[in-house]
């Protein structure tokens, strides 16, 4: 297959004629978002995803967020759910064990998030999942990782935002520490570090024939972002507390209000930026040594200088401070809602949005493809699937179950 | 960590240039890097990345964002305003099978090394454009910033109190990152369909993109029903108790009950089993009716106990529940020393062991690995430029007489 996916490329020439997955074939058992997220990108550039789930209940994602009149599918799960097969299989029976593995053996990529020792429990090792395909790259997410003592604790994205330390910053000094934007926010760097781990795996295949696991615990992924927290810490003894509005590396950085009430954000990341900015705030001489000029001294006085921005923000309407901030090339950005989101003419040039069509459902607007690739741009097929709508397709066409076998392991509720 | 030789690392044979500035691209350099990739950083020859001056200075001024995520790189300075630094650029590019760039758009056009320049000098070479805005569009030549990328694409107006200031979410470079990842992404499957055709291709990355796409159902959800979702604080619209509550020692936990049984886990920790029942909080969608009761009842319970205690507590009825750590807890708990998620790096060039951050994810066959943090501006020119590049001895001075290097 592979082999005459490639001739079909070569011969027609075109970007369309071949994504950089195809013929990569993935199964995903995963639950929710951290798993799943790296089949979903992998998906989206031409890999065949197969999701793996319970016939009764299916993934537990199809019933988190907000309903659609489907009753197998919330908006999270359409969106984010997007190009896969979905194939029921129960991992209980032993009959559905025998199948996974059959089914294993014909893929590239095995995704899973279950608890770690979950798999091994249905009698799913490591082990068996090598004599089944030595090739198969195995993609293992859980809250704390397959090793250390707390690696039985139930992990969600919440919990690991918390115990890797983002949490902690998010959220004004004494204050309640607050969600970091979005909830799911960990298990979307883990999925893509797990996207990441399976194509430097895939490529290690490719050379060796060999596959491996890939282990990665969700706090890992997200303290790993963190930039100089620990080093800082294990240098200096710094704790670096909740941060409000701001940066403790530079100011002024942080959110404004407006007149009209609206706000913006401003990063004058650099001392060139803090410069243009004195300009377009039509105070140059906040530049003088003796006030601002050096970003030490405006650290020291970080209050004072925030209260000028401040002031200054709040006597005029958010497009004028927009227009003269870009004007003066000083990095600025409404704090768009989605509702600004959705009328904002670069995130429509850029097709940031896109309207795709969910069975039963009718259109959907989702977030598009990230990234853009010129010679081999992603897609999305199809939305979160209902429940088992290939189940027949993979048991017959890939596993060559016939009809009555089929429906013999329907009645057992196997599949 | 591991000792890892580089030839048996699965990126070893790759070469990539980071001509990029401070986080975003640099970072799926490093990434390639900690997974073998000989990865060499393009600078300025007078201050290099401004990455070396972004966050806590160390002994030789370089900070320690710098020394963490410049881990594995060698440095070469390039002046790319000049000819003869524009030349030098187009040699190495000619040697290599990535470009990491971060340039406003039309920067590298304007020194006569645009994407058309450099895939006619090498055809294989995949090329990384992580900017504020992206390629195209209106607002393509803005200059950007994690923390503008985080307003425009929807996080920041999410993170604080209801009706307050919006807040930082939680660190200012996380879009940076983000981005990082998706482009580091983009180029592994760049490299497989270039190593099956010959052809490289550019990835278009625009920061607050990266940002918008993890933003689960927000869209959608706009689209449908017209919902504008807003701050929260500490907790979220579709799940409860789902937040930050705080211990009688003055610590925080964090609690996520997304579905019932979850909720059943918690009410038995509480020793309040008849709340999961269905006449009572049974149900999420009875629990999101009475947020403000349910929540009162976790954080009276939490309030009432230490840290330790809840956590003990939840533990055992596994109960989803961690606590809202510190870099301090970070450093003292023992699943981080366990997992070896810090590593201890001797630095020689300030006479000090640095701790950073160790590699993600962790591959069994593969592991990535540390080899060394961040060099010195320039520290590897030479190297690169004699051996590399086959420049003798006279032609380098003659480049850096003329500051070009």
């Amino acid at each position: 297959m592979q082999a005459s996916d490639a001739e079909n490329a070569a011969s027609a020439g075109t970007a369309e004629a071949r994504l950089p997955l195809s013929g990569v074939r993935v199964v995903d058992v995963g639950t929710f978002l951290a798993g799943p997220y790296a089949a979903s990108i992998l998906g989206e550039f031409g890999a065949e995803i197969l999701k793996v789930e319970h016939p009764i209940a299916g993934d537990p994602m199809r019933r988190f967020g907000v309903p659609t009149k489907r009753h197998d599918a919330t908006l999270a799960w359409l969106s984010e759910a997007r190009n896969r097969k979905s194939v029921t299989l129960d991992l209980r029976q032993e009959q559905g064990v025998a199948l996974f593995l059959r089914l294993v053996a014909k893929c590239d990529v095995l995704v899973e998030n279950f608890r770690p020792g979950t798999l091994e429990g249905w009698g799913i090792t490591t082990e068996r999942l090598r004599e089944a395909n030595p090739g198969l790259v195995v993609l293992r997410v859980s809250g704390y990782g397959q090793s250390g003592p707390y690696r039985r604790r139930p992990g969600f994205s919440h919990i690991a935002h918390a115990f890797s330390g983002l949490s902690y910053l998010a959220g004004f000094p004494g204050e309640t520490p607050v969600v970091p934007g979005t909830s799911p926010l960990g298990d979307y760097v883990s999925g893509l570090y797990g996207a990441i781990g399976i194509l430097i795996a895939l490529r290690h295949k490719q050379k060796t024939g060999r596959g491996q696991v890939i282990d990665l615990g969700t706090y890992e992924a997200v303290f790993r972002i963190l930039d100089e927290l620990a080093p800082a810490y294990g240098l200096y003894g710094k704790v670096r507390e909740a941060e409000g509005s701001g940066s403790y590396v530079a100011v002024p950085h942080g959110h404004f209000r407006t007149r009209d009430g609206k706000w913006v954000a401003i990063a004058t990341t650099t001392q060139k930026m803090f410069e243009r900015f004195c300009h377009v705030m039509e105070r140059p001489d906040l530049l003088s040594p003796a006030l601002y000029g050096e970003q030490a001294k405006r650290l020291a006085a970080r209050e004072e200088v925030n209260a000028l921005v401040t002031e200054w923000a709040a006597s005029m309407d958010r497009d004028e401070l927009m227009r003269r901030c870009i004007e003066g090339e000083v990095p600025v950005g409404k704090l768009n809602s989605i509702a600004d989101i959705f009328e904002d003419e670069h995130f429509q040039a850029r097709g940031n949005l896109t309207e795709v069509e969910a069975e039963g459902i009718g259109p959907v607007t989702v977030p598009c493809v990230v990234p853009r690739m010129s010679e081999t741009p992603g897609r999305i097929t199809n939305l979160g699937p209902p429940l088992g709508n290939a189940t027949y397709e993979v048991m017959n066409g890939l596993l060559g179950l016939n009809a009555d076998e089929i429906a013999a392991l329907r009645k057992k509720r196997i599949l | 960590m591991e000792p890892s030789e580089a030839p048996q690392l699965p990126l070893a044979g790759i070469r990539v240039v980071d001509a990029a500035t401070v986080i975003a691209a640099p970072f799926c350099a490093t990434i390639l890097g900690e997974f073998g990739a000989d990865v060499i950083k393009v600078e300025h020859p007078v201050g290099g990345d401004p990455c070396r001056a972004f966050g806590t200075p160390t002994a030789r001024k370089d900070t320690l964002t710098w020394l963490s995520e410049g881990r594995n790189k060698r440095s070469v300075t390039i002046d790319l305003h000049k000819a003869q630094g524009v030349q030098v650029f187009k040699d190495l590019i000619a040697k290599s099978d990535i470009l990491c760039e971060n340039f406003r758009p039309g920067t590298l056009e304007k020194w006569g090394v645009g994407w058309d320049v450099l895939s006619g000098i090498n055809p294989r070479l995949i090329m990384l454009r992580i900017t504020g805005y992206g390629q195209t569009g209106p607002y393509k030549d803005r200059p950007g910033f994690a923390r503008i990328a985080h307003a425009v694409g929807g996080l920041s107006y999410l993170a604080g109190m209801p009706r307050g200031t919006p807040v930082t979410p939680g660190s200012t470079t996380l879009g940076d990152y983000l981005s990082g990842l998706y482009g580091c992404a983009g180029v592994l499957m760049a490299l497989r369909y270039r190593d099956e055709t010959g052809r490289g291709q550019y990835i278009d990355i625009g920061l607050y993109e990266s940002v918008f796409r993890c933003s689960e159902e927000l869209a959608p959800a706009y689209a449908m029903y017209g919902t504008v979702r807003e701050r929260k604080g500490p907790h979220i619209e579709v799940a409860c108790p789902y937040g930050h509550f705080q211990t009688r020692d003055g610590k925080w936990v964090a609690i996520a009950c997304t579905t019932d049984k979850l909720f059943e886990r918690l009410a038995d920790a509480m020793q309040r089993p008849e709340l999961a029942s269905s006449s009572v909080y049974g149900e999420q969608k009875t629990r999101l009716e009475h947020r403000h009761e349910v929540n009162e009842i976790v954080r009276d319970w939490c309030g009432a106990l230490t840290r330790a205690e809840v956590l003990k507590r939840c533990f055992e009825s596994r109960a989803p529940a961690g606590p809202l750590n510190d870099i301090a807890d970070i450093f003292g708990d023992r699943q981080f020393h366990a997992r070896r998620n810090l590593v201890a790096m001797d630095e020689p060039t300030i006479g000090e062991t640095l701790i950073v951050p160790n590699v993600v994810p962790r591959l069994s066959e593969t592991p990535g690995s540390i080899r060394s943090l961040g060099p010195k501006l320039g520290e590897h020119t030479e190297e690169i430029l004699g051996g590399l590049l086959g420049l003798d001895a006279a032609a380098i001075a003659e480049l850096r007489k003329q500051r070009v290097i």
